[in-house]
């Protein structure tokens, strides 16, 4: 009886081709017959197929990582300073220039090499994210604004008037007479008036609104430099105070306060300075509630432009009873002004507060019975423009 | 790379290949590496891993050249490309830390490499299996048949190397030698298959 080594050892011959021819014949003849010992065979064929191909799996492995070192290799010579001393000339190509890459930048590039694309997209968000917030916040200042939608703020932006100006200087040069030096117009204007003989002003808030520096300016081209006192954003209001030195006082308003309301249907006019020259509109007072049944505020129709903010509204009598704010953009000369009862609520709760400064309103009033144009003569010394530089 | 080297299309490098030309190899090795180790660092792995995943890949293509049984419907590097992605792929679901889609820059091709790589794992279990045997084999058998398998090594040089007084002894005992880690294989490797 052979043993398994036995028969291994027959199968290896076999399979090596060493096995005589009869033996060999034997043999096939056997496996043809003994399906025991074909499996057996075929066992043996595993085996060492498995060992052989293992064997073979292993010096690939090494052969591979040969390779791989090699480039390793190659890769740290290119990195490393030596090969930029040594020059590699020789084969032809120009040296690449070699980088010196320190353990950390190493890992600084591994970690940029994996996260690049997240990174990006955290820039892209944070950059997003700014701009949202800045114009999300000017949206909310706009808001803000008394300006509502279909409202506008009578304020006037100069720079469309220096515009035209600079075309009127080139006509004028072209005469041939020199031009006047241009003055800094300021950014916006608007109007303003006196509140009390001793340099208070009233304007209206949105003509200040963001102002650097204010500049008043009356009908004789004086000018005196202002300073905000106190504003009021709900009722559009501001109270300036002329801060010059050489400033003497107004002389004595010839209008007073109305601490009431106006009845409707009263007859109402304004002086302003949409254009640079003092301008007289009228109207009548044809609503007790101003943009969207806003109670601070008249509707007159008083058709009125930019620049127009902050005037004076008398009536016939000449007592003051608005200051002009702005208009409805998509209804026909449907202008507003505060009601003057909320100015002289604001110049009382002032007054009682500061205990120094006391605001000497007018009293008497010069403007009744007198026809509109003596009016208008009398009181055009005390309506002013007001410009802003921001 | 390949200065004063021949370049080998596709065909040659299957050809050289199969005849076991070792520097075509390398060249191979070399051309298709910077792609594999872009892809797998591009997808969250490390330099290490890139060289892992493409070594692997490079041998299933090797084994398969040399038995033979390669039908390239592509390009080598299409075939290269495809076997590391599915094997860096399944790194990563062993690693638990994949949760979303490959970012591909090469495109992805059916290319049959997944049938491939079933056989290739089939055949890494199987060498497992051959590994642990040969562990617990146990001395003198498993020098001697590393020797002669894995280390191609002669009959007569490993006669002299164990002290057999003849080659004939020598060759007994490996067949002794191959009973006994037939049994511990096959054992083994039937116990994994149920």
């Amino acid at each position: 009886m052979k043993t398994e080594a036995d028969y291994y050892a027959l199968f290896d011959a076999y399979r090596s081709g060493e096995l005589a021819a009869p033996q060999r014949t034997d043999l096939e003849r056997r496996l043809a017959m003994d399906p025991d010992l074909a499996r057996r065979l075929s066992d043996y064929e595993t085996l060492t197929g498995t060992l052989t191909a293992y064997g073979q799996r292993l010096a690939l492995r090494r052969k591979l990582n040969a390779i791989q070192a090699d480039m390793d290799a190659e890769q740290a010579v290119r990195l490393s300073p030596a090969e930029r001393m040594a020059p590699a000339f020789s084969s032809g190509e120009a040296p690449r220039p070699a980088l010196r890459i320190s353990r950390t930048e190493e890992k600084l590039r591994q970690f940029w090499g994996s996260h690049r694309a997240t990174m990006m997209v955290a820039a892209s968000v944070a950059v997003m994210a700014v701009f949202a917030t800045l114009l999300g916040m000017e949206w909310w200042k706009a808001r803000q604004q008394p300006s509502l939608y279909g409202y506008a703020t009578l304020r006037r932006e100069v720079d469309r008037i220096k515009r035209t100006q600079r075309v009127m200087n080139k006509a004028i040069n072209q005469i041939g007479t020199p031009a006047t030096p241009a003055v800094n117009q300021g950014k916006f204007s608007g109007t303003g008036f006196a509140l009390t003989a001793d340099g208070y002003l009233v304007t209206s808030y949105h003509v200040i609104q963001g102002a650097d520096s204010l500049l008043i300016e009356s009908r004789d081209r004086q000018r005196f430099r202002a300073e905000p006192v106190f504003t009021d954003v709900a009722h559009d209001l501001a109270i300036l105070h002329i801060k010059d030195k050489s400033f003497k006082g107004f002389g004595r308003l010839p209008y007073s306060f109305k601490r009431g309301q106006s009845e409707l249907g009263e007859r109402v006019y304004t002086l302003g300075y949409p254009r640079e020259d003092l301008v007289f509109n009228d109207g009548s007072l044809s609503a007790r509630s101003g943009f969207e049944g806003d109670t601070g505020f008249y509707q007159i129709s008083i058709p009125v432009n930019p620049g127009n903010s902050g005037g004076p509204l008398l009536d016939d009598r000449g007592n003051l009873i608005g200051i002009i704010s702005g208009r409805q953009m998509d209804v026909q000369s449907a202008a507003f002004a505060t009601k003057s009862s909320y100015l002289m609520r604001l110049v009382d709760s002032l007054s009682a507060a500061r205990t120094g400064q006391a605001y000497n309103l007018p009293r008497a009033n010069q403007l009744a019975g007198t026809s509109r144009p003596q009016q208008i003569r009398k009181l055009r010394d005390y309506v002013f423009v007001v410009k802003v530089y921001e | 790379m390949g200065k004063g080297q021949p370049s080998y299309t596709d065909e040659e490098f299957v050809a050289a290949i199969r005849r076991g030309d070792d520097r075509a190899l390398a060249q191979l090795y070399r051309l298709h590496f910077p792609m594999i180790s872009h892809y797998v660092l591009q997808n969250s792995g490390t330099d290490d891993e890139a060289k892992d995943v493409y070594q692997e890949g490079v041998m299933v293509f090797y084994e398969k050249v040399r038995d033979g049984s390669l039908e390239l419907s592509c390009q080598i590097k299409t075939y290269l490309y495809a076997v590391c992605r599915r094997l860096w792929l399944k790194r990563l679901t062993e690693k638990t830390r994949f949760g979303g889609r490959l970012d591909d820059h090469e495109p992805y091709l059916e290319t049959g490499a997944e049938a491939d790589l079933e056989l290739a794992e089939e055949r890494d279990r199987r060498f497992a299996t051959m590994a642990e045997a040969l562990e617990r084999i146990g001395e003198p058998c498993r020098s001697l048949l590393e020797g002669f398998y894995l280390l191609d090594k002669s009959m007569q040089q490993l006669t002299a190397e164990f002290g057999y007084t003849n080659a004939d002894n020598a060759k007994n005992q490996k067949y002794k030698c191959l009973v006994r880690l037939k049994k511990l294989f096959f054992n083994q490797y039937q116990e994994f298959e149920t």
